[in-house]
């Protein structure tokens, strides 16, 4: 593998993911947007999250698990639920991965 | 709203914003660093030095975007393949910019620029949070943005330096790190009744759509589909 081919991918990507994320943003925050508009938005971010937990749960490295032999799916469920009950992003991480661990061994 | 960074009038607010942001920012740091030095040992692995691995990551902050790029170049793809794959991957960004942007009108275009070059998955669920209980400012969420940066960076670094010293890093769950955080920030968007209906229906379209698009397509469609359901239900 080339240095050139490398670095050109490098460069590439750099450039290409500014350009997903900024002009939205910069675009989008100077002009009023219509309120069936804001309403959508205010509707991406659950419908966003919802779908990222899905695909890395239910097929996690592009191969679907069935549910009682997932620890993907259960230690998902489970840290939810320790959020839920803690309200701490640190505390639920750090002990839905340790769940996950103990899962996989258990039912993976 | 002036930039960061005058250093002749000290702002502790301003300062003390920044530092509960990258407080704030904690969990991301700790599901970015393994799975960023899992990213440096397979780039390396693929040819990548060092450098050109902690560059990847320091200037496309990409995740996902990142490592399928590696896949394609395993594959002998061509640079424009792999650059146009990234960014399809990460068209889900001009969704975060847009639901972004009604919470950063009075931030100057330099400090939009820094955000949306922080804008990953994480960073947007934490201060789309965060903005929702009506703390986030311009400060807070660079400190989330700068707490992410470092943590993927730092962990490539690691990775790219020590592959082949550390064994694989699967063995400590940390391909969970990220499932695990995305699943309390999901938990953390159910506000009311209405969004917990919304993310179960996006769930059950993510499912069906995983199905029969192809490759992650779903990833694009399924909450645009699912904010619009939303939108015309819930007028």
């Amino acid at each position: 593998m080339s240095a050139t081919y490398i670095w050109t991918v490098v460069i590439g990507m750099a450039v290409a993911n500014f350009v997903v994320r900024f002009p939205p943003i910069a675009v989008l925050s100077r002009v009023a947007l219509p309120g069936w508009l804001r309403r959508w938005l205010s509707f991406i971010p659950v419908s966003v999250m919802a779908t990222l937990v899905i695909g890395a749960v239910v097929r996690p490295d592009g191969v679907w698990l069935p549910p009682a032999h997932n620890p993907y799916l259960l230690a998902s469920l489970a840290t939810g639920a320790i959020y839920w009950r803690s309200r701490s992003f640190v505390g639920a991480t750090i002990a839905g991965v340790l769940l996950f661990v103990a899962l996989r061994a258990a039912v993976g | 709203m002036p930039t960061t960074g005058s250093k002749q009038a000290p702002c502790p607010p301003r300062r003390a914003r920044f530092a509960r942001g990258l407080k704030l920012g904690l969990p991301i740091l700790l599901g970015y660093m393994p799975v960023g030095a899992a990213f440096g040992i397979v780039a390396r692995d693929l040819g990548f030095t060092p450098l050109q691995a902690v560059t990847c990551s320091a200037t496309a902050l990409a995740g996902a975007g990142q490592f399928i790029g590696l896949a394609l170049m395993k594959s002998g793809a061509t640079a424009l393949t792999v650059v146009a794959a990234t960014s399809v991957v990460n068209l889900r960004y001009v969704l975060f910019g847009a639901a972004m942007s009604p919470h950063v009108s009075r931030v100057p275009l330099g400090g939009q620029a820094i955000l949306a070059f922080t804008l990953t998955d994480e960073t947007f669920a934490v201060n789309i949070d965060d903005n929702r209980r009506g703390n986030a400012d311009a400060f807070s969420m660079a400190g989330v943005g700068a707490i992410a940066w470092v943590g993927w960076v730092s962990g490539t670094a690691l990775g790219a330096l020590t592959a082949g010293l550390i064994g694989d890093p699967s063995a400590w769950g940390v391909q969970f790190a990220m499932p695990a955080m995305f699943s309390a920030l999901l938990v953390a968007q159910a506000e009311d009744r209405r969004h917990v209906v919304i993310g179960a229906v996006a769930a059950a379209l993510a499912i069906l759509l995983m199905l029969t698009l192809p490759a992650d397509w779903y990833v694009l469609v399924t909450p645009v589909l699912a904010a619009t359901l939303a939108a015309v239900v819930y007028r």
